[in-house]
């Protein structure tokens, strides 16, 4: 075969492999769509779970998941960039600093159902706090922080060494570099790896389940010391009914879910737009 | 203002001979053989001064040194001493920011910060805890770079706008603003066009006098041309210093007379 006849069929493969994800991203958007078509409505959102399909409703869901985004973005966000920027600006060159900041990111790769099963011996019966609201958020901060602090110290990282280099010739303290050049020029960069660790944290069903979100929650969350009820788990126990209108319900929820996620990659873009 | 490095003398001048900054037996490592070696300098009040030498010859780590910047990097190691107006910089209850506000330095890639020329400028200031007007400061340093009329007035242009030879002045206006006693350039006129570099090259001689100049140049021309004195580098050491006129016309040093005729030793 020629080198050009090879470079023709690696050009058709990789066509093939873009027409296939476009496929499956499409394939997954439209099934879902389509069984949730007939479920979305007002009832639907403001309602609460009920034995009858018909009347069944997401909005203690919605009201939870609302909540676990508050308390994991709240919880998580600052501890993880405080400790990007020790990593990156303050943390001695050596190996123990090394080996701990690699540890941490290796984190980031630990199945959420993991982090589920620590928080539910150290949130839910270690400090008896019960399967609620805060000791989910809890969970999912601890879920969120290695991806937070990843991929802030990577955008810490890409603020050129000429840039602190002149802030610190013009005689500004570490701190006033980092806080007055290096974090702004970083802060498009931690906005997008902020939106990542969230959207992937609130999104998982498996660590509340292990937490022991009950399968029926009727009153929406007021205070973090309520019940546990998410939007995930509310697909997931609907999922298990074998009823086709309960399906339905699963589809309807996991759009939510979608709908709000987008909200906040879109709330994250007009952010980064505003930090450039 | 930290009471280590306040001038004494304020007000009252020291004698034409008592240097402005002074270093002595001053040693800078990264490991391995020093990039600095024992090198004992005098900079006059108000004058220019040339470093010159080959690349690798230490004229970097030298103006480095003079503003405490090498301990940015982990791995430097200084040793000896500098003055200024008398006070020990290397004085453990120095503060290294303090010290950068006296002895501005414009480094070889001077990175821009991103935003307006405005913003570029007040940074220093604003850091320093300067309380005065600062669009009426910005104004008077982009006016003695030569910038304000170029920019028609516009604060706040974006930096990124500038040609390379007005971000080259960017940088030194907005080390200007800082107030230092002493301005460090590093390669000021290299890389620009011969009109930019013309420029530069009349903006430094404009400059000395209320400040002193040190500027480290591998650009021979500039160095005969902007300097009172010169002081040639090699391999971390200092070959030979006086006057700039005496230096290129009768070197005392076989190394110095090599290097400016181009052969290689």
């Amino acid at each position: 075969m020629t080198p050009l006849a090879t470079r023709d069929l690696l050009g058709t493969a990789c066509r093939l492999g873009a027409a296939l994800t476009l496929t499956a991203a499409i394939a997954l958007l439209g099934v879902l769509l389509v069984q949730a078509l007939g479920v979305v409505d007002v009832g639907f959102l403001a309602g609460a779970p009920s034995r009858f399909a018909s009347r069944a409703g997401v909005g203690p869901a919605i009201a939870g998941t609302l909540w676990l985004a508050v308390l994991t973005a709240a919880l998580s966000f600052p501890v993880g960039i405080g400790a990007a920027v020790y990593f990156e600006e303050y943390a001695p060159r050596n190996r123990l600093a090394g080996l701990a900041g690699s540890a941490l990111a290796n984190m980031a790769g630990v199945p959420p159902v993991v982090f589920g099963v620590a928080g539910l011996a150290l949130f839910v019966r270690g400090m008896g706090l019960g399967p609620t609201i805060l000791a989910a958020g809890l969970t999912l901060a601890m879920l969120a922080l290695p991806t937070v602090l990843v991929t802030s110290r990577t955008a810490l990282r890409e603020v050129p060494r000429g840039v602190r280099d002149a802030a610190s010739a013009l005689g500004a303290t570490r701190w006033q570099v980092i806080r007055r050049q290096v974090l702004p020029a970083a802060g498009p960069g931690i906005v997008t790896g902020l939106t990542l660790a969230l959207t992937r944290t609130v999104g998982a069903a498996a660590p509340l389940l292990v937490l022991g979100a009950p399968a029926f929650v009727t009153h929406a969350p007021r205070t973090p010391g309520d019940i546990l009820t998410a939007l995930p788990t509310q697909a997931f126990t609907w999922s298990t009914r074998t009823e086709a209108d309960f399906a339905a319900l699963a589809a309807g929820t996991a759009v939510t879910l979608l709908v709000l996620l987008l909200t906040v990659n879109l709330g994250a873009l007009v952010l980064r737009r505003r930090l450039r | 203002m930290s009471d280590a490095l306040h001038d004494p003398g304020t007000g009252t001048p020291g004698p034409p001979a008592t240097p402005v900054l002074s270093a002595t037996g001053l040693t800078v490592r990264f490991g391995g053989r020093p990039a600095l070696a024992d090198v004992s300098l005098d900079f006059p009040r108000g004058r220019i001064v040339a470093l010159i030498g080959p690349s690798g010859s230490g004229k970097t780590t030298l103006l480095r040194a003079l503003c405490r910047m090498n301990e940015l990097i982990p791995a430097a190691v200084t040793t000896g001493s500098v003055r200024f107006e008398g006070a020990e910089l290397y004085a453990p209850e120095v503060d290294p920011a303090e010290v950068r506000r006296r002895i501005g330095v414009v480094l070889r890639e001077s990175a821009l910060f991103p935003g307006s020329i405005f913003h570029n400028v007040a940074f220093g200031p604003r850091a320093s805890g300067f309380a005065g007007d600062l669009h009426a400061l910005a104004e008077e340093v982009l006016a003695a770079v030569g910038l304000w009329a170029e920019v028609g007035g516009d604060l706040d242009l974006p930096a990124s706008a500038l040609s390379a030879g007005q971000r080259r002045r960017l940088c030194i206006a907005r080390t200007l603003a800082v107030r230092p006693r002493v301005l460090l350039l590093d390669e000021p006129a290299s890389a620009l066009d011969p009109v930019a570099a013309a420029r530069i090259e009349s903006l430094i001689h404009s400059l000395a006098g209320d400040v002193a100049v040190v500027v480290a140049t591998s650009d021979l021309r500039l160095a005969a041309r902007v300097s009172d004195v010169t002081a040639h580098l090699d391999r971390g050491e200092l070959v030979e210093c006086g006057p700039t006129g005496t230096v290129f016309t009768n070197p005392r040093s076989k190394r110095t007379e090599a290097y400016l005729t181009g052969r290689i030793p």
